[in-house]
């Protein structure tokens, strides 16, 4: 009871002092609050986006390399158009004629190479790999040539428009718990069954069935062949969804890749593993074991993510964590400097303790017990204000954009005018002519405040304390009594 | 009670070397009230100082009580500061954030005396100096002498064998001068107190037993007179 009374006294007869000591604690230990909270923010948002397109519960990816760009008519297989001397040519898998009035409706996969299906059950028997899935990533690609292209005076390949096209993907109607489609709420129908393995059953994408007017009940065509949409689903805010989903054995049917049809094979596979801990190992071996396909992880698809959620990522986790340690140090510092000087001026009150007989220890527990009651005091207004900070983020909730490169999409080879030299439309290969290289992708940032965050600065704020009395400490330690008291004469 | 045997302190002040107490050899026995006059910066402090165990001779033994303070070990010398030595300061040193009673109770702290206790001696102690009414003042509310009065009771309450008093009216006025000198001459006599008592006033040592006159370090003492 005396130790608080003693302790109470004095630091209310220091009271500014006793404020400007907590408020500089307060300051850095509100600062590690709010970054840590800005920190798990922008980690929360880098999962979010990391799921959506990555998909729940898939935590490898395996893709076919792309495929090496062949001329067509050089067993490049695909579609191609060539413009000469006799008017212009279009070739579909190796049948050529004129191009005028022809249409083109091709459901290739032209982003990855195929796999054979017999790798999915190879790669679910590995050690760690608790499913796997196969999967065909597809784009339904439909265009007609005018009846009057490459005819003199009709129009060319230069003033070719952009086909029309939607992405397709095959699923395995066994697996749906692995894949892009696990991701997404189904919001009219239902999902795709067992049942409709070789079915002409479709589940379309919530924003695709908006804009072209779809529901449950209507009929599209992929690859020229009617399908009925069974469900509409949504996908979370940022993934980059197929349009249309569709059983993976009709898929395999309906796809081509070079040329060649896509029975028995898949374009990618997605594993999950029997742990967190298992990912790396589970990577490795499956590369071991596809040596010429890509695998691919969340961390491998985090390390392509770019934009301003990335920048906040850096932000938060260099400069945020270094100005809180800076300011953390400059606050103890402030704290240690004035308890030493509490301590120089309290030099005849503790050298008159010490001639009242009391110890060393019990003055230096006296000293330690103020400055760890300050400390506290900072470290609470410390949490207060950390709360506050994370609180006006989550108010302003400033939007992050992540962009994610993207392989997929059509590539057309166009060398310009009759005579200027053949237009190719391969597989693969080419120039990027207008269609865009990543998915753009907007999510709101926020801030949260862990147990763990809270804990860290309850911690901190005993150590400024304990550090600043410990200064105190050491200064009553060398104290002499008679030093202490000749300070009166 | 003292048995100081060629005790010398040495200290080194801006880089030169000071003998504050030069072979000083001195006896006081219990109970008696020695007073130590002298000008100032001629070892008077300091032998306070090594009286209470506050500071340790260059050379020399200081035997309180049958032990060398030089000899032993500081938590030994703290020990007997808390139960034997009370000390009394020119300046008062009162803790000005504690009021007069929690004042004279931390003198009692270290006895490890339950608060019961404490309470009961510490309302004793203010009671013998005539300042019961003003147990719940701070410093800086009570006058000079009434600051001294704590101070004095502070030093009395866990009843110790030896009062040590360092110009203990030095910053009083004359009436209140006197008032604690007989205050502490009267406590001397009721309690068999021991009294080393440091002054500048010829009138409060003649009030002693025996008047010593510290000069250059050394001590020349005077004959025992019947006070």
């Amino acid at each position: 009871m005396f130790f608080l009374t003693y302790l109470r006294r004095e630091l209310r007869r220091r009271m500014r002092q006793s404020i400007f000591i907590a408020l500089g604690l307060a300051l850095g230990i509100g600062l590690v609050v709010t970054v840590t909270a800005a920190s798990a923010g922008v980690k929360k948002a880098q999962a979010d986006i990391l799921r959506t397109l990555y998909g729940i519960g898939t935590d490898v990816t395996i893709t076919g390399k792309p495929p090496a760009f062949k001329r067509p008519g050089h067993g490049g297989g695909g579609i191609s158009i060539q413009a000469g001397p006799g008017g212009v040519t279009l070739c579909q898998n190796n049948k050529c004629g004129k191009a005028a009035g022809q249409t083109i409706n091709s459901l290739s996969s032209d982003g990855y190479a195929p796999i054979g299906q017999s790798k999915v059950a190879q790669v679910a028997k590995l050690r760690g790999v608790k499913a796997a899935a196969g999967g065909l990533v597809l784009r339904d690609t439909q265009f007609t040539f005018p009846k009057s292209f490459g005819k003199p005076g009709g129009s060319g390949p230069s003033n070719i428009q952009p086909p029309a096209s939607f992405t397709v993907d095959g699923v395995d109607v066994t697996h749906l718990s692995l894949g892009p489609l696990n991701a997404g709420t189904l919001t009219a129908g239902r999902m795709l069954t067992a049942a409709d393995a070789n079915a002409n059953a479709a589940v379309i994408d919530s924003g695709y069935a908006r804009s072209h007017k779809l529901a449950v009940g209507s009929t599209l065509k992929v690859a020229g062949t009617s399908f009925t949409v069974v469900g509409i689903v949504a996908q979370p805010q940022g993934a980059s969804p197929a349009e249309v989903y569709i059983p993976l054995a009709r898929a395999q049917a309906l796809g081509t890749a070079g040329g060649k049809h896509l029975a028995g094979e898949v374009n990618a596979i997605y594993v999950t593993a029997a742990s967190a801990a298992d990912i790396p190992a589970v990577q490795r071996e499956v590369q071991r074991l596809l040596p010429g396909d890509t695998v691919t992880t969340a961390a491998s698809l985090a390390s392509q993510v770019t934009g301003s959620v990335t920048d906040a990522a850096t932000l938060a986790n260099k400069l945020g964590k270094w100005l809180s340690v800076l300011v953390l140090i400059a606050a103890f510092a402030v704290a240690c400097l004035l308890t030493l000087a509490a301590v120089a001026r309290r030099v005849r009150e503790f050298g008159t303790l010490k001639a009242l007989g009391w110890r060393s220890r019990r003055i230096t527990a006296q000293v330690m017990g103020e400055s760890v009651v300050i400390g506290i005091i900072g470290g609470a207004a410390g949490v207060a204000l950390g709360l506050a900070g994370a609180a006006i983020i989550n108010r302003v909730a400033p939007t992050l954009t992540a962009t994610v490169p993207s392989t997929t999409g059509p590539r057309i080879f166009t060398g310009g005018g009759p005579g200027a030299g053949p237009v190719a439309f391969g597989p693969s290969g080419g120039r990027l002519l207008g269609q865009a290289a990543s998915h753009p992708l907007a999510v709101p940032m926020s801030a949260s405040v862990t147990l763990g965050a809270i804990i860290a600065a309850v911690v901190l704020a005993l150590a400024g304390g304990l550090l600043a009395g410990s200064f105190g400490s050491w200064r009553i330690a060398r104290l002499r009594p008679a030093d202490a008291l000749a300070k009166v004469a | 009670m003292y048995q100081l045997t060629a005790v010398t302190k040495r200290y080194v002040k801006n880089g030169s070397t000071v003998t504050a107490v030069a072979d000083l050899s001195l006896t006081v026995r219990q109970g008696e009230w020695l007073a130590v006059q002298g000008r100032t910066g001629h070892g008077k402090s300091t032998l306070l100082n090594l009286l209470g165990g506050l500071d340790r001779p260059t050379t020399g033994r200081v035997v309180f009580g049958g032990k060398d303070l030089a000899g032993l070990p500081e938590s030994q010398v703290t020990r007997l500061r808390a139960t034997s030595i009370g000390f009394i300061f020119q300046t008062f040193n009162l803790v000005p954030t504690m009021s007069a009673a929690e004042n004279v109770e931390a003198a009692l702290i270290p006895l490890g005396v339950s608060a019961s206790g404490r309470r009961r001696m510490v309302a004793a102690a203010l009671e013998s100096v005539a300042l019961s009414d003003r147990a719940r003042h701070l410093p800086g509310e009570l006058s000079g002498g009434q600051q001294q009065r704590v101070a004095i009771a502070r030093a009395l309450v866990k009843e110790p064998q030896v009062l040590l008093a360092d110009e203990p009216t030095g910053n009083l006025d004359t009436d209140t001068r006197d008032d604690i000198i007989n205050l502490l001459e009267r406590l001397w006599r009721e309690r068999g107190l021991t009294m080393i008592l440091v002054t500048h006033d010829t009138a409060i040592a003649r009030r002693a037993q025996r008047v010593g006159v510290m000069s250059a370090g050394q001590i020349s003492i005077g004959p025992l007179s019947a006070a």
